[in-house]
């Protein structure tokens, strides 16, 4: 059995005061809630607040989804719902579409309109918890749209709403994939975050490494990754867009994918408060303490789930649930045992939430900000994973940033290697894996567990919804938000398109009829798929 | 390897399944077993899949999912045997649910591979499946 790091560094049997002897208390840790941060925000920790306990919701139709989001909230998810948009959706494309209505629904919440948010969030307060979208960068600023329209139908104060809905514009890379380009996805997703920031809107957004991550990358590499996406997406709305670091830096947020490796995830986190807040104050010169607070929270690893076995995942998820709390994050959603299987069962969400709680109120690790502060080897790990992921960063800087680095192939053969090791190591047996490559059984004496599918034909009917639907709606005025979305996106790069999308969206055009016409005004195929042609007269 | 022709294998992700890691892991393996892999990559139709595998003349088809998109991968096996391409082998793999991997085998798909399964497993059903089919065209 390897005994390093997942970045390779080895690991000694015993690490003492040797290790850290340049560490300087003030320096380098700092009390919670001071500078630079690697202990955390809060000097109280979780006894002010407690993480956000959360599962994924999104599975069939949004009257469906809306169900499981009601079942979760009796079962204890009050502080904060998070859905998972579907295939369709992360495109997108219509569920009526002749290739999505083999699929709609299958994977996620299909949210292709205002109608279908407004079902989802039926019987469910849109304030006094957070709000969380997840899907692809394409879909960030539809999908921000549906925050502002049902805000203004319900008469809430848009101020009161908060969480995140809309997401950065790399995921096409990292397995969170949509079908729409880097520059367009770039242009959405700028237009989207300086609406946020201009309106005051307590929505953050997505810049994520968790994708990054579960999709084979390190410990170090994920932190340099989302290092570089930070620095380049805040440089961005700062200098092109005009915005003041101190609005930018309450934006972005991170979820950071915690995996079996106990304390390198331990590391990791703390590491990059430090990361960050070093950023913010040297180089982006932050003058509020605030902006030195990366908001970040955890997604236990779907990656570790194994389909043998899988109550084993049970303990494999209790255990990255404690290094998401020992680490200090805002909110957790843990992976399900079935996730190696299928979309969570009512049995899988439930054990994930009462795991969630196991941590929160049996372990005592609530009482404790940082607890494994000073401990020798924590300590050597934070320092070490940073300078590994300084060391990367640096390389992707010196390509020109991270938007260079993807479109010269770096970031992707980073991954694909490490993907590759990954599975190279478990193989040789390297790394074990139980029930994997270690206390194998039989096939067919594995544990039988429950397992949550669609009924074949529950994607049809949805589409046959959406397509009877659309001849309802009021077509001329659709024609005439389409006409005004198309003429804006013609503006240019740095024209904001979140007005016109928020009238689109507020009378029932689709997201694919949405993105589509931005796609015609950028010379794209309406269709990004190319099978279905423009429904709108544009000029 | 022992069949008489370098084997030449197409691997796809089907449909609006964007997970392409374990599409590329595989590639990775199949080629390092000294067979030819044509990848196709991801938002690959049935259609599409069809028309590459005729294109390409592959010996066997792998269809990575992990979408729950099963319909689609029901599709393709319906193409296939429209274009009388039914002795190609199709092998899937991902995270398909017991009940379901049995559906797909009994129509028609020839192995389905679990995460994690081993490169070795992986590359032996290939080889051996291709001399069979070597054989039985040769007899």
């Amino acid at each position: 059995m390897k005994r390093e790091t997942d970045y390779g560094h080895p690991i000694k049997p015993v690490y003492t005061p040797k290790d850290i002897e340049n560490l300087e208390y003030e320096r380098d840790l700092g009390d919670p809630g001071s500078y630079p941060y690697t202990r955390g925000y809060h000097p109280e920790g979780y006894r002010g607040r407690v993480w956000t306990r959360r599962m994924t919701a999104g599975l069939g139709s949004s009257r469906q989804t809306n169900e499981v989001l009601k079942r979760y909230r009796d079962m204890g998810q009050k502080g904060g719902m998070l859905v998972i948009c579907d295939r369709t959706n992360a495109m997108p494309i219509d569920p009526d579409h002749p290739i999505g209505r083999r699929e709609v629904g299958l994977l996620g919440w299909p949210g292709a309109s205002l109608l279908e948010f407004e079902e989802l969030m039926d019987e469910i307060p849109l304030t006094g918890q957070s709000i969380t979208l997840l899907g692809s960068c394409a879909m960030s600023a539809v999908r921000l749209a549906y925050i502002v329209a049902l805000a203004e139908k319900r008469g809430v104060d848009l101020s009161e709403v908060h969480g995140s809905v809309t997401e950065y514009p790399f995921c096409n890379n990292f397995g969170q994939t949509d079908a729409q380009p880097l520059d367009l996805n770039l242009k959405l997703w700028l237009d989207s975050s300086e609406y946020i920031i201009r309106n005051k809107i307590r929505m953050r957004s997505g810049i994520l490494s968790q994708h990054f991550q579960e999709s084979g990358g390190n410990n170090a590499q994920a932190l340099a990754v989302e290092m570089a996406m930070l620095r380049e997406l805040c440089s961005l709305l700062v200098h092109e867009r005009g915005l003041d670091f101190d609005d930018v830096a309450l934006l972005p947020y991170e979820l950071v994918s915690i995996g079996s490796r106990f304390f390198e995830e331990i590391a990791k986190i703390r590491a990059l408060r430090r990361m960050w807040a070093k950023m913010a104050r040297e180089e982006f010169k932050a003058k509020k303490d605030k902006s030195c607070h990366l908001l970040i929270a955890v997604h236990t690893s779907g990656r570790t789930m194994t389909y043998q076995q899988p109550l084993n995942n049970i303990a494999r998820s209790a255990i990255q649930t404690l290094a998401g709390a020992v680490a200090g994050c805002t909110a957790i959603d843990n992976a399900c045992l079935d996730n190696a299987h299928a979309e969570p069962s009512p049995l899988a969400a439930r054990m994930s939430l009462n795991t969630q709680h196991i941590v929160s109120d049996e372990t005592g690790v609530t009482d404790v900000v940082d607890p494994l502060a000073g401990s020798y080897f924590v300590e050597y790990l934070t320092n070490k994973v940073e300078e590994e992921a300084y060391k990367i960063w640096s390389k992707i800087e010196e390509l020109g940033g991270m938007i260079a680095a993807i479109e010269k192939g770096y970031i992707q053969e980073m991954l694909t290697e490490s993907a590759q090791k990954k599975h190279r190591e478990v193989e040789r047996g390297e790394r074990l894996i139980v029930g994997v490559n270690e206390l194998v059984i039989p096939p067919e004496e594995d544990f039988q567990i429950p397992i949550q599918e669609l009924k074949s034909g529950d994607s049809e009917g949805i589409a046959q919804r959406m397509e009877e639907w659309k001849k309802t709606r009021d077509l001329p005025l659709i024609e005439a938000k389409m006409a005004q979305l198309y003429s804006d996106a013609k503006k240019g790069e740095s024209y904001n398109l979140m007005p016109s999308i928020v009238d689109a969206v507020k009378a029932y055009a689709t997201a694919a009829e949405i993105i589509g016409v931005i796609r015609k005004a950028r010379g794209l195929s309406y269709d990004p798929l190319e099978t279905i042609e423009c429904p709108f007269a544009l000029k | 390897m022992g069949t008489n022709h370098r084997i030449k294998v197409l691997i796809s992700v089907i449909g609006l399944d964007g997970h392409s890691t374990g599409a590329e892991v595989v590639s990775r393996i199949l080629m390092d077993a000294g067979m030819e892999v044509v990848y196709l990559g991801i938002y690959q139709t049935p259609e599409m899949i069809v028309h590459a595998a005729i294109q390409e003349g592959v010996d066997v088809i792998g269809i990575s999912s992990h979408a729950s998109n099963y319909d689609q991968i029901l599709e393709l096996l319906r193409l296939l045997k429209k274009n009388n391409l039914d002795d190609t082998c199709v092998i899937c793999g991902g995270t398909i649910p017991k009940h379901t991997a049995q559906e797909l085998k009994d129509r028609g798909v020839s192995e389905i591979f679990p995460p994690q399964s081993t490169s070795e497993s992986i590359v032996n059903f290939i080889v051996s499946h291709v001399k069979r089919a070597e054989l039985s065209s040769a007899s």
